[in-house]
């Protein structure tokens, strides 16, 4: 590992979570230390009020992913998609292939609030409880994170209210941007896993 | 034209339904049923994450990194005016998209900044907000790779906007 140093950093949300907190408190301790408090308490009201709309969103979202999968459509979409789906995430398990294929199939249609529970299903059935992020699941968020949908709706709703003469010119080039991040992801992925395999390979003769 | 997809995809899915004699209300209340238990499974975590990004943002670290990040930004050629809303837009979906509006309501709907925010927006995500939440119901601790490599495919995918904005 010691000749790809970058790859061997571990990183977690553990660290990121204590940069944010100690800096800010740090700050915050000398500039405004008496509304500390109530800020981090109107955050969790703020986190509240995001979960009960999230609830809402959700309650209408597994209810529609339940007929999907009931139909069987999840099924025969699986199906569909499952040579893509194999070749990325270099998996081969029909029951996760599914979730996944419903995961991409909600970030693509724009409402990435239907995707998360789908993702959070996938990152459990990908999970192998070794405590390490596994290739699949790296892939999923990378792929998640890049945001592959069609059509950005939210953003021409915004700017058509803000009174814009054609608000859905932006899909182009919103659509040619996420492609090739996407791409970038998964060669990206690919690449680093190949050459952790190679040192890994090494380190063992 | 888009506000007629979902409608429609709704409607295809509840015919097929009744072609294929599914039970559409039983099978509709069984996934209801997920709702609540995840989002209180996600909660602590969604609290976490928006308590440590307040205190980053009322502590003004965030006013003090755009300032040392807008040069460096305008070297890659994002104007320097979206400098908050790049930086914000791995940590907060409700926060990013506030400050959108702000960039649609200051500079125009149709002027070059607001067409580049939109682009920005529309092809980014939450990374950490998702990473937090996809994970959380798993034992993962470590994400090797994953954040650096979805940062850096955001970064590109900013980039490549504020190009493609200045010719299309």
């Amino acid at each position: 590992m010691t000749f790809l140093p970058t790859f061997s950093i571990k990183i977690s949300m553990n660290i990121f979570w204590l940069m944010m907190m100690l800096s800010s408190t740090l700050v915050l301790l000398v500039t405004n230390p008496s509304e500390m408090l109530n800020e981090m308490i109107g955050a969790g009201a703020d986190a509240l009020e995001l979960c009960i709309e999230l609830c809402a969103v959700y309650v209408v979202w597994l209810g529609f992913i339940e007929l999907v999968d009931a139909s069987g459509l999840s099924k025969k979409l699986a199906k569909l998609l499952r040579p893509l789906i194999r070749k990325i995430f270099k998996i081969n398990n029909e029951e996760t292939e599914k979730i996944i294929a419903l995961n991409i199939s909600a970030n693509m249609l724009g409402v990435g609030n239907a995707a998360t529970p789908m993702g959070i299903r996938a990152m459990q059935a990908l999970d192998d409880k070794s405590g390490r992020a596994n290739f699949a699941m790296i892939m999923l968020l990378v792929i998640n994170a890049t945001s592959i949908q069609l059509l950005p709706t939210t953003v021409i709703g915004l700017r058509s209210n803000a009174g814009s003469a054609n608000p859905a010119d932006i899909i182009l080039p919103t659509l040619i941007v996420t492609f090739t991040t996407t791409i970038l992801g998964i060669i990206l992925c690919h690449t680093i896993e190949h050459f952790r395999r190679k040192i890994k390979g090494g380190k063992r003769k | 034209m888009s506000a007629y997809i979902l409608p429609v995809l709704f409607l295809l899915l509840i015919i097929y339904c009744i072609f294929k004699r599914i039970n559409t209300y039983d099978s509709f209340v069984k996934g209801a049923k997920g709702a609540i238990k995840l989002v209180v499974d996600i909660f602590p975590f969604i609290a976490s994450i928006l308590i440590a990004v307040t205190l980053l943002r009322v502590s003004g670290i965030t006013t003090f990194l755009t300032q040392i990040l807008s040069p460096i930004f305008n070297f890659l050629g994002i104007p320097p005016e979206l400098t908050e809303l790049v930086l914000l837009r791995p940590f907060t979906g409700s926060g990013s998209y506030a400050l959108l509006e702000d960039v649609l309501t200051t500079y125009g709907a149709d002027s070059y900044i607001s067409r580049c925010a939109c682009v920005i927006m529309g092809c980014s995500e939450t990374i950490f907000y998702v990473a937090t939440v996809y994970f959380s119901q798993t034992k993962v601790k470590k994400l090797l790779y994953a954040i650096p490599v979805a940062l850096l495919c955001s970064i590109v995918g900013t980039i490549l906007a504020c190009l493609l904005c200045r010719v299309m």
